[in-house]
């Protein structure tokens, strides 16, 4: 058994000479180092700011540092787009600090999409405030911030470093205890702008109109500065989820280090099917020709059992060492002291792998990994970029391996690595508009602060909606204003997290003497994934659902031991209620509106490890969840003599195949959007497709869709057409049971639909 | 309709602006309420100022008036009594103060959304309390109503029911959203009684309630009062509808709890500064103990013998532990080793433990007993392996301590 250290070029040496492993690289592609471009310091810099930045030895910034503060300094808001470790954060910290240090009233407030991001670089703001010598205050504000301080930190706090979820509740419904800093604010930094997307993008939308008009209010005209990881639209992101217009900068002039791209499909194990072998294993192999090697790596996953299921598999690695660490998982529903001992392990290099679902995306500071496996495609071409970018952060070569799914999109991706490496990525959609967001912060601000009859709120005319606040009974109009008055405390009904507010609380009651809470859950997860008897893992341990109380929202577990998994359904139904636009063709019809949707949990299936056999099943007993939400949705006449199980079977193939190519076009999750078939839909008795936005009120997402469908019906049949299985497969049109036709009739209803629009 | 459905149909009449930044209009009084008559009618007079108009109701109580047990003149007494003693106690009012007793009624409960609409003041003038009520005209009114309460005025102290974390913020709160017109608010001297009345009465009453306060320690009880969480709807139905009779009954709510303010002081300065006993062991233990914190150890200690001579050894238990922990504090430790003696059998939890401690500390430190040392130190060890109070964790770690000490004794006594 051969387990000596090597490094990254070494094992690549070994790696090419390695029959076995290269028959499964379908590319190999080498990013040549790039070298750092310099500006020099700004003349106006504060020379304890020269000296700090001297201590650390900088002394010139990266061109992109410089174009920051110069736009700063003349009053511009920018979105700076920055790779991961080139130092973005001296984007914002130089302005801030350099106008603090020119006038010590002023106040900045740091937004961070999570707490753990702002404790993080709380960490490294105070290094840099020591190395200067000089009394700058700054502070998180959160729910840890102890009750003694708060008060503090609201009067005298020059920096204050919170999360969206903290403004919203915990600070502009309570302005008036801020008022040194609502008077005095320069800067709003919003860190990872790239996150603010979707649902929680559109509330943070409305909390940061809230906090203009409550500056306003106190005479204060902030700038903003966001950064963001490669998006096609920042500016456009910016611009939309502040009400601002930005500058943008997204020329790096940072340095990187040698990046090695392997694209690696899994050998097919099933030809007629075009079965390939499971892309969990080949990562579990890959990994642990890492792990052998001594290379510090990152592994992802894109669920929470997927990462669970690796972790199981890989700390097999390490199970006849005592006490040995060195491999760990790491994702959402974990709680926070678990998550910090994990950051602190890698960075400290305890932990030599990690496994991970897109949690660790973000800037949390795990210091320098040397490699990361994508298991699976990530699902946009930005995400892709953030998990890559974990490895090599510090100019070294850095090695990143992608292993496919047999998932229509992943084997896109591995066959057109072009797609990857070259193309741009997508956008990031919010919509501020959602009538249900907008209602919901309409309600905050009416009662942070008095509408007058000519007032609007953002960019919005808002006064027939405060009329309808007031037979809600929750405002009153007075001769010229409206007020809230209502004993209700909206901020608090109102999470920016997830449509469906409340989280299901997970408790292990395997020691009936000690029950204890092990994590939560969103609801609508919980539907598939906290059912009675489903297999709920947790840090590579199974328990078993004993209880799942709906009502109260708590799922009680227990530890067990069995060599399954569970898998539940969906059944949906779908009806229309308004249609907003349409366009019309002889045959087909396409359209976009708002939809309303059940969604009922049906059965789960109990799956044997390894074999994925299937070994048992049984019925879910939770209530259905209503939504209403956006839809595009395209009815067709049916094609003569075809029975109605043959159109059901080619509609649920050609829904298969475009829901996975739509990530393609828009930065969302397969979850964000979903397509379902209908043979017969309610509205019109025709044979139907919808693509609906998957969060209560619509994001935007389906919209772009009405104006995408064709290049996505093109790109779909193109796709199905190479597919080299015969008759359908899960790199295609999904797994088909029988020896049918259906991938002839899939292309048929595809083309059908496309050649009616062109 | 459903919400949603209702939701859908205003999405249609959802409009966008073309940025128009006016500037912020100069200040224009705002217009009267409608209803200003019909709310006179009630009872309440209207009263105008620069910025709008309010209501006011204003009541007249002669000096012998009595509320529950007390006839309010003998606020006068209680501040003659705090004059004549030379402690420095933080609920002690001076001949030269402006007393206050100020209490507020709320659309809410928190946030800048909550509305202050009633402010009860009662005060002492010559000959007799008068009591000052101001009602928010309407929400566009409030400066008006702020203005009149003549907190930017004069420096007072502000007696309080939970005023200090409660109606005082909120006050500022509202001054704070009205700063661009209206003086700036003083800071005045505030005295909370909620805070008093739980240092006095802790383990004595379950609720600190006014209205419980009222019932238990002050002889009045209300009938066909209001309870104080509908205030909120009230207040809210009265704009709405223009119908101020239910307000007038949030007023005599509000009115109550002013008077039973007073009747509360007395009470309270009666129990601290008098010898009596009308009270149970627990509070002039209470008391006692609060005088020990302040560090009035004389004071402390004569009310904490007090309660050793009127009481039996089980109702002063607590007193002897802290009458100990006063005396060990002035190093006189035989008297203190013999109250924590005293006290042991009638305490539990915390304080049995931390007697034991002390007695151990005692014996080996300055007594050099080591055997009693010892014997309290094991009695020690068995009380936390046997008491469920500590937690788990608490109590392992608990005995690794108590077993150092152990050793230590152990081998002294060795050596001796």
């Amino acid at each position: 058994m051969f387990s000596k250290k090597r490094t990254i070029d070494e094992l690549l040496n070994e790696w090419m000479y390695d029959e076995e492993l290269k028959q499964n690289i379908i590319h190999w592609q080498t990013l040549d180092a790039k070298p750092a471009r310099f500006a020099t310091l700004p003349d106006q810099l504060h020379p304890s700011i020269v000296k700090a930045l001297q201590a650390r030895g900088i002394e010139q910034l990266y061109t992109h540092q410089r174009q920051a503060f110069d736009y700063a300094s003349t009053g511009r808001s920018f979105t700076a787009v920055t790779p991961t470790a080139s130092g973005k954060s001296l984007c914002y910290h130089l302005p801030v600090l350099q106008k603090i240090l020119e006038d010590k009233s002023s106040r900045a407030i740091y937004l961070f999409p999570t707490k753990a991001l702002a404790q993080d670089q709380k960490t490294d703001l105070n290094d840099l405030i020591e190395l200067m010598g000089e009394e700058i205050l700054s502070y998180t504000y959160d729910g840890d911030t102890a009750p003694a301080i708060r008060q503090k930190v609201r009067k005298a706090g020059h920096i204050i470093m919170t999360n969206p979820d903290m403004l919203h509740s915990g600070i502009l419904p309570h302005h008036t205890k801020w008022v040194s800093l609502f008077e005095n604010l320069k800067y709003i930094v919003i860190d990872e702008l790239h996150t603010y997307k979707g649902v929680f993008g559109s509330h943070v939308a409305h909390v940061l109109r809230r906090l203009k008009r409550i500056c306003a209010f106190y005479g204060s005209d902030p700038i903003f500065i966001c950064t963001s990881a490669t998006i096609k639209n920042p500016k456009e992101l910016a611009e939309k989820l502040t009400n601002t217009t930005h500058e943008l900068i997204s020329d790096s002039g940072a340095p990187v280090g040698k990046k090695t791209f392997l694209f690696y499909n899994p050998p097919i194990v099933h030809p007629t099917f075009g079965v390939r072998r499971s892309s969990i294993l080949e990562v579990r192999d890959l990994a642990t020709r890492l792990y052998e090697a001594g290379i510090q790596s990152i592994v992802f996953a894109k669920s929470r059992v997927r990462v669970e299921m690796l972790v199981t598999y890989l700390k097999s690695l390490t199970k006849n060492k005592i006490q040995d660490d060195s491999i760990q998982g790491y994702r959402g529903g974990y709680l926070p002291t678990e998550r910090r001992a994990i950051e602190k392990g890698l960075r400290n290099g305890q932990i030599q792998i990690v496994v991970s679902t897109n949690a660790l995306e973000l800037g949390v500071d795990i210091g320098q990994l040397q490699a990361c496996i994508m298991t699976g495609y990530p699902g946009n071409i930005a995400s892709a970029w953030q998990q890559a970018g974990r490895a090599g952060r510090r100019q070294d070569s850095s090695l990143i391996i992608y292993v496919a799914n047999s998932t229509a999109l992943d084997q896109y991706v591995v066959n057109h690595p072009q797609y990857l490496l070259g193309s741009t990525p997508e956008e990031a959609l919010i919509n501020p508009e959602n009538i249900l967001i907008l209602m919901d912060h309409l309600k905050c601000a009416a009662f942070e602060l008095p509408f007058s009859m000519t007032d609007s709120y953002g960019e919005f005319d808002i006064q027939q909606l405060l009329e309808f606040l007031q037979e809600e009974g929750v405002v009153i109009k007075t001769s010229s204003q409206w007020y809230w008055m209502s004993d209700r405390f909206p901020a608090h009904e109102i999470s920016l997290r997830s449509a469906s507010q409340e989280n299901v609380v997970i408790i292990d009651q395997s020691i009936p003497a000690g029950t204890k809470v092990i994590g939560e859950m969103d609801t609508y997860s919980a539907m598939t994934l906290l059912h009675e008897e489903a297999i709920y893992l947790h840090q590579g341990t199974q328990f078993q659902v004993e209880k799942l109380d709906w009502e109260e929202k708590k799922a009680y577990v227990r530890e067990v031991d069995v060599d399954y998994f569970t898998d539940a359904n969906l059944a949906v139904e779908l009806k229309v209620l308004n249609e907003d636009k349409k366009a019309e063709y002889k045959a087909a019809s396409v359209s976009y509106g708002d939809i309303s949707l059940l969604a009922i949990p049906t059965i789960f299936k109990k799956i044997k490890f390894q074999s994925h056999e299937n070994i048992g099943s049984g019925k879910i007993h939770i209530p259905p969840l209503e939504m209403h939400t956006n839809a595009t949705w395209t009815s067709f006449e049916l094609p003569e003599n075809w029975s109605e199980e043959m159109l059901t079977s080619a509609l649920t193939g050609a829904a298969y195949a475009i829901s996975s190519f739509i990530p393609l076009y828009i930065q969302c999750d397969r979850s964000d959007l979903s397509v379902v078939p209908q043979v017969k839909a309610v509205h019109n008795n025709k044979p139907t497709l919808f693509i609906y936005d998957s969060y209560p009120g619509g994001i935007g997402l389906s919209e772009r869709v009405y104006d995408l469908l064709v290049p996505i019906l093109e790109k779909t049949i193109q796709h199905v057409n190479n597919c080299p299985c015969q008759t359908g497969c899960p790199s295609c049109i999904g797994a088909q049971d029988s020896l049918s036709e259906s991938k002839h009739k899939v292309i048929k209803v595809l083309s059908i639909l496309l050649s009616e629009m062109m | 309709m459903s919400y949603e459905n209702k939701m859908m149909q205003l999405k249609q009449m959802l409009g966008k602006t073309v940025d128009k930044q006016s500037e912020k209009p100069m200040f224009k009084k705002p217009d009267k309420p409608e209803y200003l008559h019909r709310w006179e009618k009630a009872g309440l007079a209207i009263v105008e100022n620069d910025f709008g108009v309010l209501f006011k109701r204003e009541v007249e109580y002669p000096m012998d008036y009595v509320h529950g047990d007390f006839p309010l003149s003998m606020f006068f007494d209680a501040l003659t009594k705090w004059q004549g003693t030379n402690i420095e106690h933080p609920y002690s009012i001076g001949y030269d103060e402006q007393v206050v007793f100020f209490d507020t009624e709320t659309t809410g409960l928190k946030g800048v959304g909550t509305n202050i609409f009633l402010i009860g003041l009662l005060e002492a003038q010559s000959d007799a309390f008068v009591l000052t009520q101001y009602v928010l005209a309407d929400p566009a009114n409030e400066a008006a109503f702020l203005f009149e309460s003549k907190f930017w005025q004069q420096k007072k102290t502000v007696i309080t029911y939970n005023g200090k974390s409660f109606d005082w913020p909120q006050l500022e709160t509202r001054w704070t959203l009205n700063q661009h017109l209206l003086p700036k608010l003083k800071t005045h001297r505030q005295i909370d009684l909620l805070h008093s009345s739980k240092r006095i009465w802790k383990n004595n009453l379950e609720r600190m309630k006014l209205t419980q306060v009222e019932e238990e320690k002050l002889g009045f009880k209300r009938s066909g009062d209001i309870p104080g969480f509908l205030a909120p709807i009230i207040y809210t139905d009265a704009v709405k509808s223009g119908n101020p009779e239910s307000l007038m009954k949030v007023l005599f709510h509000n009115e109550w709890d002013l008077l039973s303010l007073i009747s509360l002081y007395i009470h309270s300065t009666n129990l601290l500064l008098e010898g009596k006993t009308d009270e149970a062991a627990t509070t002039y233990t209470n008391i006692g103990k609060w005088f020990g914190d302040l560090k009035h150890t004389q004071q402390s200690d004569n009310v904490l013998l007090n309660v050793t001579k009127s009481f039996n050894d089980e109702e002063a238990g607590l007193a002897y532990y802290y009458l100990a922990i006063n005396q060990k504090r002035n190093k006189q430790f035989e008297h203190a080793a013999n109250s924590f003696e005293k006290a042991i059998p009638h305490i539990n939890n915390r304080e049995k433990l931390k007697a034991f401690e002390q007695l151990a500390i005692i014996y080996e430190h300055y007594d050099c007993q080591y055997d009693k040392a010892l014997a309290y130190t094991m009695e020690g060890i068995e009380y936390i392996s046997t008491s469920h109070f500590f937690k788990k964790e608490q109590q392992q770690k608990k005995i690794a301590e108590w077993t150092k000490r152990l050793k230590r004794i152990e081998s002294k006594l060795q050596r001796k």
